[in-house]
Order: C-alpha cells, then sequence, then structure tokens
C-alpha cells in the first residue's frame, strides 16, 4: 500500500529503477540483497554495452568534424605561409639562377704563366700557359669531367672516373697522374702513374705509366718510354721528342707573347729537344741552333725566321 | 574497379571499414585499458589517423593497421599522463585501470550479458535496444511502437529480469 503510494508503477520496478524513476536505495526494498549485487553489477554491464554498442553516426561526425578541422587548419597555414612563400619562391629563383648560371667554372692560365688548381675532390690540375679548363660545379659530384683547351698535368685523387674532354678525343681515369695536350690538332697524353684510357672518335687505347699516346693529323702514335716522372714544363722547361717543329713553335708562341712569320721554313722538321719557359732568348737559341734557323725580331713581338 | 572498391581514400569505403571496425576497435581497447572514456576518442583519433594515411594503407590490412593505431595512441596517452603527473608530482594510484584478471573477469561478464541480451525475446529486446542504445524515453517507445507507456515497462521489465537469471549469480 505504501509502496503504491510512493510509486504507481511498482509493479515493473525495474523498468522505473532502470531508467532512474526510483534510486538504488529504493530498488533494494523490492528484491533480496542476492538480487540486488547482481542488478548492481548488471547495471555496470548495460552501461558499457552502451558505450560499447553505442550508435557509429555520432562517432563518425565527429570523425568527419576532426578531419575537417585538420584540414582547415592546413589551410589557414598556408595562408599565414603567403609571405613565406613569396620570400621561399625568390630564393629559390636567386638559387636557381646561381646554380643556371654560375655552374661552370672556368680557369685560365696567361701567356707564360702556370697556375695550380686544385679540384673539388682535392684533384690537383697545372695547367701550361695559354691554357684553361672548365667544369660544371653541379654536377661535379656525380661526375668528374673537365674541359681541356691547351696543356695540363693532372693529379687525380682516387675516385670515381676522372674524364679530361677535348676537341681531340677524351681521357679517362679512375685515379692517377697524367699530362694532356690538346692544341689545334695536336693531341698528346702522357701517363705518369695508374692507368689512362683514351678515346677518340677513331679508337681506344690503355695507357700504362710511362706510355704517352700522340695523334697527329689524325695518326695515332703511340709508345714512347718516358723516363720522367712528371712533365718538364712544371719546372720550367718544354721537352719535346720527334714532333715537328710547327708545334714547338706553337709552344713557344703559347709560352712568350710572341709571333713567327715561318712562311721562309719547312715545318715539318722532326725536333727533339727543350727549351726554357723563362728566358725567350736562351729558348729559341736551344729550338733554331740546332735545326739551323735564322732568328730575327722584325716588329714588335713578330719574330722572321729563316733557313740558313 | 577492384581497385576503386579496396580504396580507403574513398569516403564511402572508408565509413564501410569504420562501420565494420570501430566497434571491434573500441572493444578492443576498452579490454586491453578498461578506460571507456579514452577508448571512444582514441578510436576516433584512429580513424583520423586513417584517413590521413588512406593512400598508403593496404585494404586487406585495414585492421591490424588500426589496432596497432590505436594501440600505440593508447600507450602514447598513459606515457604522456604519467610524465605530466611526475611533473605535478602526484602520488596518484599507479595502476590507472584494472588489473589483467579483474578485466578478463569483465570480459567474461560482458559476453554473457551480451549473449544474454541476443537471447531476449524479440519484444523485450526491441524495448531494451531502444531504451538503452538509442536512448529512447518509454514513452517515446510506447509512440513509435503503438504500445502502451505500461507495456513498455512491462516490457522492460521483464527483459532486466530476463538478463538478471541468465548471468546467474556473482
Amino acid at each position: 500500500m505504501k509502496e503504491n503510494k510512493v510509486h504507481n508503477d511498482s509493479e515493473y520496478f525495474l523498468a522505473a529503477w532502470s531508467e532512474g524513476e526510483i534510486s538504488a536505495e529504493e530498488l533494494k526494498k523490492y528484491v533480496s540483497e542476492e538480487d540486488f549485487n547482481a542488478y548492481m553489477k548488471l547495471e555496470k554491464g548495460i552501461h558499457l554495452y552502451e558505450k560499447l554498442e553505442a550508435p557509429l553516426d555520432h562517432s563518425f561526425k565527429k570523425i568527419q568534424e576532426k578531419i575537417k578541422n585538420k584540414s582547415k587548419s592546413k589551410v589557414r597555414k598556408l595562408y599565414i605561409g603567403w609571405f613565406t612563400s613569396i620570400a621561399a619562391s625568390i630564393v629559390l629563383f636567386i638559387g636557381l639562377y646561381s646554380l643556371l648560371g654560375n655552374n661552370t667554372v672556368l680557369l685560365n692560365a696567361n701567356i707564360g704563366e702556370h697556375k695550380n688548381v686544385a679540384l673539388l675532390d682535392g684533384s690537383e690540375v697545372i695547367l701550361n700557359s695559354k691554357s684553361e679548363i672548365s667544369y660544371n660545379k653541379r654536377t661535379w659530384k656525380k661526375e668528374r669531367e673537365v674541359t681541356l683547351k691547351g696543356e695540363a698535368y693532372f693529379k687525380v685523387q682516387k675516385g670515381s672516373t676522372f674524364t679530361v674532354k677535348t676537341i681531340n678525343g677524351s681521357v679517362t681515369v679512375l685515379g692517377t697522374q697524367f699530362n694532356v695536350i690538346s692544341r689545334d690538332d695536336f693531341f698528346e697524353v702522357i701517363c705518369y702513374e695508374g692507368k689512362v684510357s683514351v678515346k677518340n672518335e677513331l679508337s681506344s687505347i690503355i695507357l700504362l705509366p710511362g706510355n704517352s699516346v700522340r695523334v697527329l693529323n689524325g695518326e695515332i702514335i703511340e709508345d714512347h718510354q718516358i723516363k720522367q716522372q712528371s712533365p718538364s714544363w712544371i719546372l720550367g722547361e718544354s721537352t719535346f721528342k720527334s714532333i715537328p717543329l710547327k708545334y714547338v713553335i706553337n709552344a713557344l708562341e703559347n709560352q712568350y707573347n710572341v709571333r713567327f712569320d715561318r712562311s721562309l721554313i719547312d715545318e715539318s722538321v722532326i725536333y727533339t729537344g727543350s727549351f726554357n719557359n723563362k728566358n725567350l732568348e736562351i729558348a729559341l737559341a736551344t729550338v733554331f741552333k740546332p735545326t739551323n734557323i735564322k732568328y730575327r725580331m722584325t716588329t714588335a713581338n713578330i719574330i722572321l725566321l729563316e733557313n740558313n | 574497379m577492384s581497385k576503386d572498391l579496396n580504396n580507403i581514400c574513398n569516403p564511402t569505403i572508408f565509413e564501410k571499414v569504420f562501420r565494420t571496425y570501430s566497434k571491434d576497435l573500441k572493444r578492443f581497447l576498452y579490454f586491453k585499458f578498461g578506460d571507456m572514456e579514452s577508448c571512444e576518442d582514441i578510436m576516433q583519433d584512429t580513424f583520423v589517423k586513417l584517413w590521413d594515411n588512406c593512400s598508403s594503407v593496404n585494404y586487406n590490412k585495414v585492421k591490424s593497421y588500426l589496432f596497432t593505431v590505436g594501440n600505440n595512441l593508447f600507450l602514447n596517452i598513459k606515457k604522456h599522463e604519467k610524465i605530466v603527473r611526475e611533473h605535478q608530482q602526484l602520488k596518484v594510484n599507479e595502476s590507472t585501470y584494472e588489473s589483467p584478471e579483474f578485466l578478463l573477469l569483465e570480459k567474461e561478464f560482458q559476453l554473457k550479458l551480451e549473449k544474454a541480451i541476443a537471447a531476449l525475446s524479440e519484444r523485450q529486446r526491441e524495448v531494451f535496444l531502444l531504451n538503452k542504445i538509442e536512448k529512447k524515453k518509454y514513452k517515446e517507445i510506447a509512440e513509435m511502437l503503438g504500445l502502451s507507456v505500461k507495456a513498455v515497462e512491462k516490457r522492460m521489465h521483464g527483459a532486466l529480469k530476463e538478463l538478471r537469471n541468465k548471468i546467474g549469480n556473482i
């Protein structure tokens, strides 16, 4: 009677308790202690069940919101970075410009001077007078390649393939010392250490220390036994072995700022010997006395050559 | 075509993955760590992460991806909480989540309960689920099903009584 007064639907007290219409304390009045504990446990279990089985739509909406907010904040970041991106692209353009504009390094030695050059990998190049090399700074790490005009002595650090390109052919090595001359149609490579591979359009030759190869008028001449440890021009002397006089005279022109009038002599005479790179008078004497040629300074810097 | 069906970046597929695995994931997290409050959040964050990496996750391995990511997220949070606590120099009960034995018992109980719910009569289960899962008031259920509130209460009462009998003594 009393119960009915408090809850008119106490008939279904479990439903009322479950809905929170009556408290756990009140539930105690309806059930045994054992049952009460069981219902308490059941309540916990149902609560968990509710959470585990909760409808997915709400969760999914939340996830979509989170994703949206994330991409929103990303967009905002980009917007803030507007100025940064302009600055970055300016830097990029400057960088690109400097890369594209300046990536070829050109080094040259003027008439009468030698130049020692250290390359990026520690390889050493000594440029003889009136010679130049160039290389690409950007691609250097990928391939060691220099372009040579004139004459140079190379001491190459060990590493990947090192290539010297000239208009007369290319020289490929791994790490070694060698001298390359490529002037006009004259091409000569002398190997002092290691192994050198020389290539032109026609053929390819491997040089061992003390070997040299020379291309003259398209003809390949090999196998001079070279006794020096390094080219003599480094020590201030230009040495020649069985070379047409033409190229010796060219060498004189490259070494000293002079011109020769060769119209009166036979340039194909073969010459073996050397001349001093410091003193023109001595050099002229050592070249032209043995070949029986008179030399006479006509106008400034032009020397007339005549047969005796 | 099959590529499209397996591409998680496709919103439809993503939702399908969510509907297939989110409950399992939540359950896995709960019974591993026993912290229901964090489980929902972590489950959501896990799916956000899945969306971020949708192009690199293999559709056939998405379940293990979800479980692994969820697991790691949870451990990260716990690690972070531990550091926060250390900084605050608070001595809180070290075992913030339940012992494995307890969890195992609870899991068993939960499975038993779920079986019991599934075994309810159609009428009782309907009311029970509408009330508990869909969060409908008895009055609303009554309107929906064309019953009196009294009838709904009767079914609910019966359902709870049935469940109590099924789970036996504890």
